[in-house]
């Protein structure tokens, strides 16, 4: 392919290549005048001014009193903090960040999840929601079955705690709405095309769909939960000893979804992965509207991954930035 | 046999200080983390960096910096005669070294604790230069990966035939019998980070074919910075309008 | 602008192999015209009008190349498509070309159509690559048309009809070789023409009738490559060089490794069309027919030459014997060839056999050329200028030889000069000796230092250089010698031993490695020494003034200093760069004069005593060692200075002072040859003797046997033992034996050290275990390289990089060798030539020795003349057991059946010496015998 699309697998016809190019040249004359040294490579140096001083910030290092970029991104400065930062990296986490991960092991006192950073997180057993009661004194029990939490290669859902010096990283999931996720696609995307927001748990009600937009780029479909799980109700649930009742999300393994539903699920999914693909940016608008896009044009689903859905989707983005430009 | 003629031409119609036809390209694998391909002529290498990510092996954490792991092969495919190469062998396991004490010496290891950086290289058609190329496709695919580096890596080879240094050797050339040199250089810190010869050369010779490689690794430096600016640009305005 | 070439080969090992090659494509080109503006025209060197640029197709340049090299043709287009073909066709053709190009008063242009954008051509579907080639010349041709303007010319040559045709309707100025040559109006280049046609044709009574309809096929067929190869894996079939014998044109040897002896190929029929030289495959005869005796087959060629033994000079070694064929009793294996694997075919001076009817004056007739090597055949050549050429000395050039021709068919290529006229026989002897006499070029003299030169200042600073200009150095050499390599002195010390020094001419300070004057000087390999003029091997001014030690001015050398007891023990040796001042430059009469005046007692006088005297000690302990003395028979002509005709011949006259010069330098050459193997052990070049084999050593048994001395040839100090003791009638016996034994010795050779063992650096003798030659740099290249490993020993300077291979110096030891025998062979024959000029007015009668007894005849040597050559007794055509004479050779004696006279090996006779001429310009010496009573026995 001309124009290297990660995650694509199709061919183009020459016509289609044709309408892919120029849709893809719309998108990017659409983006407007954009500083062309905001862009930097490797070992270029960054215009600082040096008299009123800088902070150096990631993606930076000082050479001969020169400021040199390290990484190959875009520049973005913030008052003093000049900071370089790449485009395709891996997660770079922070505090506060909405993840979701696999366990990969189950350690003493602790499980290691695989956020898709440079190292696999750490969430601590004094960092779960219990089932038997909130504040709970983690006893000797509890350690010898953590596994009847979170086994190996379960997915979760959780916000990171802490960050420390040497980039270990710590998750926790103290709120009801974080816990194992069941019965649901599991999406992953570049990180850098999720930016950051308010909600990143987004419920679509008239689908019947909730999303989770995990920043480090795995985002999570699945039905919604039957009830709204609030506190009131965990407290119910916490006094009883039952230990099925998992922690977070309600308990569907049960509960049928329909193929209606299924195929919603799917349908969604599928957008997200060709956003992906396309390298736009993933936010529930876009994602709705790329949906209810493809309902219009009658798309089945096995055609979501077809050339011709491809350049359509990128046309319209397209138009869309013209319009805004 | 006339490797450069009077007319001074070499055999493919090159002239002696002249580079192959250079094309790039990055991000050919979705699984991988970074990763590129990178043609010098009929010479084609694809690199696949996976990392930063968990060490795999407890044993070999290291706790203040990154760990660098590279493997270099040569597709069955890749020459003329289609030969299948054992794992072992002394020259796949000298290149792995080579070109993985290169990268190292790129890589800012130390702003990566604890995890782990494979650097895969193999060779899918060789013509002479696979050294020079292998390194040219891992630096590629090691900034697709958004890996900081002390700077961008280029290499290049040169050689000596007929009296006349040549830059860029073909394999033709390559087996001429005359001494094959790759450097590998930081060029903005024009610094050398790999140099290697096989053969026995008086020194004036040495400097002259050294300095012609220098001048073709500072060339490919450029190409590179092209490929990659491009790529940045691509992927920033593709995800969204940006504005100043 | 890349292209890609792919194409199919196959490998050694039978596996098919898809190569696929970059091929890029260039705007840069230049197209060499001087008046185009579009080009950069740097090198350029055609003109575009009036002349028109003329293109050559392939096989016109692979056929006429003698066409293209004649100095009329110029403002040439050579395509690199046509470059190639014609190097994978034919590599000595594209030598050729290459040469012809490389010259910049040729005005031939190589242009890079291949690269060319423009003019690069892909090859279309189910075109073959002969057809591609051929449209891509087209093309070029178009393109250089529409480049330059509709003004200019461009003219295709080629003699494909097919080619022509596709190129006169694309509207290029095509035309066949014959025409255009016809258009330039020169009448001798169209004899340089080959294959032109057979119109004019005229028979003449010795060449073969040419209709086709009546030829017959006279030789057997070639087999194929396909059948040869696999005869020589299955064993039936051999492969080797073939060596014709120089003294009969149809006997020849072939030396297979896969048989281990020599194969003899006897006849025109078996030899089938090889020359010598080439390489060829034999097949042996069945066994019964190995046992035929040699002479009865020649007798049946009666028109060819005649195989006696030709008058001439005594030779040297074993090497220059003429190869007579054995009818002894051991039968040796037969064979006939029946392919040629490579062709050794070369350009061959000679001249014409004069013909009979020359009716047609001005037409193309038929002439065979007869050439000066007796190993080659007559070629028949097609010649328009028969009258012109017919007292001439020409060269000419082999172009095929059919199974119906008797002869090869070749062409005319250049005249050197008139028959019998000095000037061109000397010519003759350095092409036939392959001795390159052309002065040397612009290139080679810039490398030289200005004149006048001077000692630099520099030198006398240089603390690698010792200066030794207080030293009382001398230099003995022949008389007129203006070349001075080598000077001594001889100082005693204040502690009663000597120091005796030998300094050598500093040539490498000059002769810098990888120049042309270096490349040129390696070529060459060695001065050759005719008799009325010497051919350099490096330029005059170094020659005779820069390096040249001579007296009273100062001058570079290098040095090797021993410290000796008086008893010429050696206590030490180095070896140091220097400056001297010769004192005196004398000749050896000069020399021996002063040693012998017992009047003189000055200083130099003193020293040159001294140093006879330590030389007789060193040469005593020579001889103990086991060196042989061996008698030279040179002779030496006094030349006219007028005429440069000889007016007399002598022999060399040996004195004391040679000897002791010549010790010295044996010394010098021995200390050398040490040091550097010290250092270089693997790349030193050395020199050594091989020991005589026994075989070798057998005629000279013989006669000794026969006169009565007893030989020892166990070890050569047995052997020189008892050439001491072999003393006989008159004190000319001794000599003679020792010209007999020299006669029986190996030649010495160069080689570098790598190539052999130790024990094999052995130098028979001088029986010595280690030699090299470092004494005379000005006339041998191989003094030259040990100069520079010498300096390299001494940490002076580094080893140049073509020495440290050891493949280079194997091969550049062959040249030497190669062009050292070449050089004897073709002093030699300058002697002979100057010997034939000498007695061609002078019939002369004078004594002679018999040095074998034959079964038709005397072999005598001339003492006086250094001539040696057959006595008939009996006439060619008597049969043997007619004849008037009784050999026996066993006690090697003849009789005379009326007993009058009796003859045994190594009695004295008169003979008479004249020249004539059996046929026409081949006059040679003829020695007949002269009674008693001063009657001249004539034979027939």
């Amino acid at each position: 392919m001309g124009d290297a699309m990660r995650g694509a697998h199709f061919r183009l016809s020459p016509a289609q290549k044709q309408r892919m190019l120029v849709a893809q040249e719309r998108c990017r004359d659409a983006a407007g005048s954009v500083h062309s040294s905001a862009f930097v490579n490797v070992g270029d140096t960054i215009p600082v001014d040096y008299e009123n001083g800088y902070l150096r910030g990631h993606g930076t290092q000082v050479v001969d009193g020169q400021l040199l970029a390290t990484v190959c991104g875009v520049v973005e400065r913030v008052n003093k903090l000049v900071s370089v930062r790449p485009l395709r990296a891996r997660y770079n986490p922070e505090t506060g960040d909405v993840v979701v991960g696999r366990v990969t092991e189950v350690a003493p006192k602790r499980w290691k999840v695989d956020v898709n950073s440079r190292q696999d997180a750490q969430l601590m057993l004094s960092a779960v929601n219990l089932p038997g009661g909130i504040q709970r004194r983690r006893t000797a029990t509890d350690e010898l079955n953590m596994r009847d939490l979170f086994t190996e290669n379960d997915l979760i859902s959780a916000e990171v705690q802490t960050l420390h010096q040497d980039g270990s990283l710590h998750l926790h999931t103290r709120s009801l709405k974080y816990g194992k996720l069941e019965s649901g696609q599991l999406v992953k995307v570049a990180p850098y095309l999720i930016k950051r927001l308010k909600q990143h748990f987004h419920q679509l009600k008239q689908y019947g769909v909730q999303m989770i937009l995990g920043c480090n780029g795995y985002v999570w479909i699945s039905a919604l939960p039957q009830s709204t799980p609030d506190i009131a109700t965990d407290q119910k649930r916490a006094n009883t000893e039952s230990l099925e009742a998992a922690a977070g999300t309600a308990d569907s393994q049960n509960v049928e979804i329909s193929r209606e539903l299924r195929e919603r699920i799917c349908r969604l999914a599928n957008v997200v992965r060709v956003l992906g693909a396309c390298g736009f940016l993933i936010h529930p608008d876009s994602i709705v509207d790329t949906y209810e896009a493809s309902l219009s044009w009658g798309t089945e689903l096995k055609h979501m991954f077809s050339g011709e859905f491809f350049v359509k989707v990128v046309e319209r983005e397209a138009e869309q930035r013209s319009k805004k430009g | 046999m006339d490797f450069i003629s009077p007319e001074g031409l070499r055999l493919d119609g090159r002239r002696p200080f002249e580079l192959r036809q250079l094309h790039a390209e990055i991000g050919v694998l979705d699984n991988a983390d970074g990763s590129a391909t990178f043609e010098m002529g009929n010479t084609k290498v694809i690199a696949v960096v996976y990392g930063p990510r968990e060490v795999q092996n407890r044993s070999q954490q290291q706790l203040d910096h990154a760990l660098v792991r590279c493997e270099y092969s040569m597709a069955t495919f890749s020459t003329g005669d289609r030969r299948r190469r054992g794992k072992g062998d002394r020259r796949g396991t000298e290149l792995s070294l080579v070109i993985r004490q290169t990268m190292e010496a790129a890589i800012l290891t130390n702003l990566l604790p604890r995890s782990q950086i494979d650097i895969f290289v193999q060779v899918l058609q060789a013509d002479g230069g696979t050294r020079a190329c292998c390194i040219n496709a891992a630096a590629l695919a090691l900034a697709d990966a958004g890996i900081p580096m002390r700077d961008l890596v280029a290499s290049c080879s040169a050689g000596y035939l007929n009296s006349t240094p040549l830059l860029d050797l073909n394999y033709l050339e390559d087996s001429g019998g005359g001494p094959d040199l790759t450097v590998a250089l930081f060029s903005k810190l024009d610094k050398v980070t790999l140099l290697q010869m096989d053969a026995k050369v008086p020194l004036d010779v040495f400097e002259k074919v050294m300095n012609l490689a220098s001048e073709g690794a500072k060339a490919v430096t450029q190409f590179l910075r092209e490929i990659l600016m491009e790529n940045t640009k691509k992927l920033a305005f593709a995800k969204e309008p940006l504005k100043v | 602008m890349l292209q890609s070439k792919a194409y199919v080969k196959k490998t050694r090992h039978g596996r098919v192999l898809k190569v696929v090659r970059e091929h890029y494509l260039r705007d840069d080109i230049a197209c060499g015209t001087i008046t185009c503006t579009a080009c950069d025209n740097s090198k350029a060197c055609l003109s575009a009008s009036p002349a028109p640029i003329i293109v050559f197709d392939t096989n016109v340049v692979l056929r006429q190349i003698d066409l293209l090299e004649n100095s009329a043709i110029s403002n040439v287009v050579v395509l690199s498509v046509v470059l190639e073909e014609v190097k994978n066709k034919d590599l000595s053709v594209y030598n050729r070309l290459r040469t012809i190009c490389s010259n910049p008063a040729r005005n031939f242009f190589v242009f890079s159509n291949e690269n060319h954008r423009d003019t690069y051509i892909k090859g279309l579907a189910g075109e073959s690559p002969n057809d591609r080639n051929d449209r891509a010349i087209r093309v070029a041709s178009k393109w250089y048309h529409e480049h330059l303007g509709p003004a200019s010319k461009v003219v295709l040559v080629t003699n494909d009809a097919e080619n022509k045709r596709k190129a006169l309707e694309e509207g290029i100025d095509a035309q066949t070789v014959e025409d255009f040559v016809r258009k330039l109006g020169q009448a001798e280049l169209l004899d340089l023409l080959v294959g032109a046609g057979t119109e004019d044709a005229q028979t003449t009574a010795d060449a073969d009738d040419n209709r086709p309809s009546k030829r017959k096929v006279i030789y057997p067929e070639h087999k194929l490559m396909s059948e040869i190869t696999s005869g020589l894996h299955k064993g039936i079939y051999h492969q080797g060089k073939l060596r014709v014998n120089r003294y009969n044109g149809f006997e020849a040897t072939v030396s297979t490794e896969s048989l281990g002896q020599e194969i003899l190929i006897h006849g025109r029929i078996d030899m089938n069309r090889g020359f010598d030289g080439d390489v060829v495959a034999v097949e042996l005869l069945p066994q019964e027919q190995w046992q035929e005796n040699s002479l009865e087959k020649i007798v049946e060629d009666v028109d060819e030459d005649e195989s006696e033994e030709p008058v001439g000079l005594v030779p040297g070694s074993a090497e220059q014997l003429p190869e007579l064929i054995e009818t002894g009793p051991a039968a040796r294996p037969r064979g006939r060839v029946i392919g040629i694997i490579k062709r050794n075919w070369r350009q061959y001076c000679g001249s014409l056999e004069p013909v009979e009817n020359t009716s047609s004056a001005g037409g193309k007739v038929n002439a065979l050329f007869v050439s000066a090597d007796r190993r080659l055949p007559k070629i028949r050549i097609q010649t328009r200028q028969l009258e012109n050429l017919s007292n001439k000395r020409i060269i000419v050039s082999v172009d095929s030889w059919e199974r119906t021709m008797r002869y090869p068919s070749g062409h005319y290529v250049s005249t050197i000069g008139d028959i019998g006229d000095r000037a061109t026989e000397s010519e003759v002897i350095l092409f036939e000796n392959d001795i390159n006499n052309k002065p040397f070029s612009q290139q080679v003299l810039d490398c030289l230092p200005p004149l006048p030169w001077s000692l630099p200042a520099e030198e006398l600073q240089n603390p690698n250089r010792r200066d030794l200009r207080q030293v009382r150095v001398f230099s003995v050499d022949p008389p007129g010698c203006k070349d001075i390599d080598d000077a001594l002195h001889c100082t005693l010390r204040p502690d009663g031993n000597y120091e005796v020094g030998v300094h050598i001419a500093d040539v490498t300070n000059f002769v810098l490695p990888d120049t042309a004057l270096d490349h040129e000087a390696c070529q060459r390999g060695t001065s050759v020494y005719l008799v009325e003029r010497r051919i350099d091997m490096l330029p005059k001014p170094l020659t005779e003034d820069i390096c040249s030690l001579r007296a009273d001015v100062e001058r570079l050398s290098f040095s090797v200093i021993w410290e000796m007891t008086p008893e010429a023990e050696i206590i030490s040796a180095q070896f140091t760069k220097s400056i001297i001042k010769s004192c005196a430059a004398m000749s050896y009469a000069e020399a021996q004069a002063r040693m012998d005046d017992s009047r003189l007692s000055d200083p130099l006088t003193v020293d040159l005593r001294n140093m006879n005297r330590l030389a007789k000690i060193m040469r005593q302990r020579r001889i103990d060692r086991g060196a042989l003395t061996l008698a030279s028979p040179e002779v030496k002509f006094e030349i006219d200075s007028e005429t440069h005709d000889p007016l007399d011949v002598g022999m060399y006259q040996i004195r004391e002072a040679n000897q002791m010069i010549e010790e010295f330098m044996l010394a010098a050459n021995v200390s050398v040859a040490e040091k550097i193997v010290e250092h270089f052990s693997q790349f030193s070049m050395l020199r050594r003797h091989p020991v005589p084999s026994p075989k070798m050593l057998e005629p000279l048994l013989l006669t000794a046997a026969a006169v009565g001395v007893d030989l020892d040839i166990s070890t050569s100090k047995a052997l020189a033992d008892s050439l001491d003791r072999a003393v006989g009638g008159d004190p000319y016996f001794n000599k003679l034996i020792r010209i007999l034994a020299t006669r029986c010795m190996t030649q010495a050779l160069y080689f570098s050290s790598g190539d052999c063992t130790p024990p094999e650096f052995h130098h028979y003798g001088l029986a010595s275990p280690i030699y090299t030659h470092f004494t005379s740099p000005i006339r041998r290249y191989a003094d030259v390289i040990v100069h520079r490993l010498l300096a390299a020993a001494l940490g002076l300077s580094k080893v140049p990089g073509a020495l440290r291979e050891k493949t280079m110096l194997t091969s550049v030891a062959d040249n030497l060798n190669l062009r050292h025998r070449n050089a004897q062979m073709a002093s030699r024959a300058s002697v002979e030539l100057h010997t034939l000029i000498f007695f061609k007015n002078r019939p002369t009668d004078t004594e002679a020795r018999i040095v074998r007894i034959k079964s038709n005849g005397l072999i005598v040597f001339v003492p006086k003349f250094g001539i040696e050559g057959p006595v008939y007794l009996t006439g060619k055509k008597d049969k043997k057991d007619e004849s008037d004479w009784i050999v026996n050779e066993q006690s090697q004696t003849t009789e005379s059946r009326d007993g009058k006279y009796r003859f045994k090996v190594l009695d004295k006779l008169v003979v008479h010496i004249e020249v004539v001429e059996p046929q026409p310009n081949r006059p040679k010496l003829q020695l007949t015998l002269v009674d008693q009573a001063n009657e001249c026995m004539s034979i027939k």
